[in-house]
């Protein structure tokens, strides 16, 4: 099989990943918790190395200030539902996947708060129009850090200066740029960076992160409450970080696996994983300018480009079918439609049938881009 | 002033009174007939012929399960459908009811306006004394025989396609069940289907007919004049087949009713997975995929609308639905946003 679908979750982990899955299951697979007995402590202890891990990678102000999460949507709820009150303004762009923007609007539907959408050109935000929409009542900024269905990075730096000048707070959606744009949080203004573990830091499904920065730290309530394995005595949510955030049983083994994906990434660096990225999409992007009817949705610049990039494909076959027949008939995954964000294909024209989406990995070959655009000029050339 | 009413009270056996006459079945079969439960799944050709049987026989409860809404190319053999109905918009089960309703106002009829899965089956079916199959396809047959051989109780399988049907009982425990006969269902969209293939509506009404006096007698209590066997028959031919099915009882190794492995029930083999995908479209995937024969696929429905296929895809087009069907059996149907929908337009076109 050829994996072109890595926005969607990496594939295959490196192998230190599996390895580690395999050991913590057999060996150490206990909950953490405070005290206890010694697996548990061994557990916790996992828990905390990749906290470490976290903060060093990204720069953060304190391990503590990563809370662990199910995935980038987990994360990205706790920190709108944990932030917003009724009456605060939001600002986010039409570049959201619906792990923002569904819920922001669902609060903006219940009358609760008011939001602007930015509009992106060629699939990129301008500091400029977010900061023009911030008002005096604007509590928070929510966007993504690349699209994931275009992969533009977005110019996050002076957004975030922007953001900080105005009071407001930052939440940036790493989804797709975590492990592949450099991201440093001792630079750069964010109070809320959401990730998932399992793509581009290549960890399994069921993890995630979300880092809290100080600006957050009297303003946050918890989304989830429960059982944090300490302190049990509380009526309340205990305050102590990171528990706070952290209510229920946590994917250690995920984390734990996460760890090796993380470390995997740091040695190689983001820039030498993004470069192998962007060299195999610019085969794609040839292949599309010589290609009858095939056209790259909006501006393809590598220098501001994670791993992704979605293809207008040529009448008379929709991107439904094409991945369909890559699928059974040329094994090859690719990811079809909307991708989850239905508001940048408004703003491309590309709704309701969206777009074909191709996301290699580090893993992927020049060859394998080479074969699935082989197959769909086969496809095409024979469009009934 | 009121008559007293007790005088003038007429005997709820009155108007079955033809039937009641037949010795073989006698005031204690009407009686037992009039407090009885039916389950009926799925209300078109069949399910109407079926309902009509049995709501004039007084069988006291029919539970009536379909989804779908009628149409008007129903109406050449759906027997309890008329145009206003059509202009209505009504789904089957509710126009049935409304119509069985005023046939009988004795008996209770019950709608359940619903996709019969392996979610909802046990719950639609535990409290019936006899389960009817009224489907289209093998997927729910095979869960209805799942459904019944886990509660123990009987059904009576029938299919119909141009001018032949084949109908048998099933006495779990004491017949074979359907697996045991015919272990799995042929796979998608090698078979023949009413749309395909195109239906006669009285060779429906026969075959519907059969189970109907199968099922006044189970109900009346009369299971010694049951037929065990697989009957065929051929209304365009004039063939009339038994096939001796009963002697397979307890010698097959069944993986229903011997090793009591419901795998349609439990969402095992269930054959389709839905997403979807777009607007308007909804992808029905095989979970047993199997490679499609496109050629003999399209010479089947090149009759129905415009059909085209290359190496990679076939693509159809028929009353306002697109399909686009890939090798292994998994179809992308434009046309539609509901699930259970393109569910039902799988199993009519593609076949299941």
């Amino acid at each position: 099989m050829i994996y072109l679908d890595n926005a969607a979750t990496s594939f295959p982990k490196p192998e230190a990943v599996y390895r580690e899955l395999d050991r913590f299951a057999r060996t150490s697979l206990a909950n953490p918790g405070r005290a206890g007995h010694r697996m548990a402590m061994a557990a916790e202890k996992t828990l905390d190395d990749v906290r470490h891990a976290l903060n060093q990678f990204f720069r953060g102000d304190a391990p503590e200030r990563w809370a662990f999460t199910l995935n980038c949507t987990d994360a990205l709820n706790m920190a709108i539902k944990g932030v917003l009150n009724d009456g605060d303004h939001v600002v986010l762009t039409d570049l959201e996947h619906n792990s923002i923007s569904r819920p922001i609007r669902a609060l903006e539907k219940a009358g609760r708060i008011t939001a602007t959408r930015v509009v992106s050109r060629d699939g990129y935000v301008a500091a400029e129009d977010v900061a023009a929409a911030i008002t005096p009542k604007t509590r928070l900024v929510a966007m993504t850090h690349a699209s994931n269905v275009l992969g533009t990075v977005q110019p996050i730096e002076a957004i975030a200066r922007a953001v900080r000048a105005s009071g407001a707070l930052l939440l940036i959606d790493a989804a797709q740029s975590a492990g592949v744009v450099p991201i440093d949080l001792k630079a750069t203004p964010i109070d809320f960076l959401a990730l998932p573990g399992h793509k581009g830091l290549y960890g399994p499904t069921g993890t995630g992160a979300l880092y809290a920065g100080p600006r957050a730290d009297d303003v946050i309530r918890a989304w989830r409450e429960g059982g944090t394995g300490g302190d049990s005595s509380s009526e309340l949510q205990p305050s102590l970080r990171p528990y706070f955030l952290e209510a229920g049983s946590p994917n250690v083994l995920g984390v734990a696996g996460l760890g090796r994906g993380i470390a995997w990434v740091a040695e190689r660096g983001p820039d030498a994983l993004r470069k192998h990225e962007v060299e195999l999409l610019q085969q794609v992007v040839d292949w599309a300018d010589r290609s009858e009817g095939w056209r790259v949705a909006g501006l393809w610049d590598p220098e501001r480009h994670a791993g992704a990039l979605s293809l207008f494909t040529p009448e008379g076959i929709s991107p439904q079918e094409l991945a369909g027949i890559l699928d059974v008939s040329f094994d090859i995954a690719v990811r079809p439609g909307l991708h989850c964000a239905p508001y940048i294909h408004r703003n491309l024209g590309s709704f309701p049938d969206g777009l074909l989406r191709l996301s290699p990995s580090p893993f992927t070959t020049a060859d394998d881009v080479a074969q699935c655009l082989e197959a769909l000029t086969a496809i095409t050339a024979g469009v009934m | 002033m009121a008559a007293p009413a007790s005088t003038t009270a007429p005997d709820p056996l009155d108007r079955y009174s033809r039937q009641v006459r037949f010795p073989a079945l006698g005031e204690d079969g009407q009686r037992a007939l009039m407090n009885s439960r039916v389950t009926l799944c799925g209300c078109g050709a069949l399910g109407t012929v079926l309902a009509n049987h049995l709501a004039r026989a007084g069988v006291g409860h029919l539970r009536i399960i379909d989804r779908d809404f009628i149409e008007t190319h129903n109406l050449q053999r759906q027997i309890l459908f008329d145009e206003r109905d059509v202009a209505d918009n009504l789904p089957k089960a509710e126009a049935a009811a409304r119509k069985l309703r005023l046939i009988n106002s004795t008996i209770e009829v019950e709608p359940v306006v619903t996709d019969l899965d392996h979610t909802n089956a046990l719950d639609l079916m535990g409290d019936a004394d006899l389960i009817l199959d009224g489907t289209d396809n093998f997927e729910t047959r095979y869960l209805i025989n799942d459904a019944a051989v886990k509660l123990n109780k009987p059904w009576i399988f029938g299919g119909v396609i141009g001018s032949e049907g084949q109908t048998m009982t099933i006495l779990p425990g004491e017949t074979p069940c359907l697996r045991c006969v015919i272990e799995t269902a042929p796979p998608p969209g090698m078979t023949p289907t009413c749309e395909t293939a195109g239906v006669l509506g009285p060779a429906v009404a026969v075959i519907a007919s059969f189970e109907a006096v199968e099922a006044i007698k189970l109900l009346a209590g009369k299971k010694e004049a049951l037929n065990r066997d697989l009957i065929m028959v051929d209304l365009w031919d004039w063939t009339f087949r038994q096939l001796k099915v009963s002697g397979l009882f307890g010698r097959v190794d069944c993986p229903c009713c011997k090793h009591r492995k419901f795998d349609w029930l439990e969402g095992e083999a269930g054959s389709h997975t839905t997403a979807l995908c777009g607007r308007n479209a909804v992808q029905v995937a095989s979970r047993r995929p199997e490679p499609l024969k496109f050629p003999e696929m399209a010479d089947r429905l090149k009759a129905l609308g415009d059909v085209r296929h290359n190496a990679f895809m076939l693509r159809f087009a028929t009353e306002g639905y697109e399909f686009t069907v890939f090798p292994d059996g998994r179809a992308i149907i434009k046309g539609t946003n509901d699930i259970a929908k393109a569910k039902t337009l799988y199993a009519q076109f593609v076949g299941a």
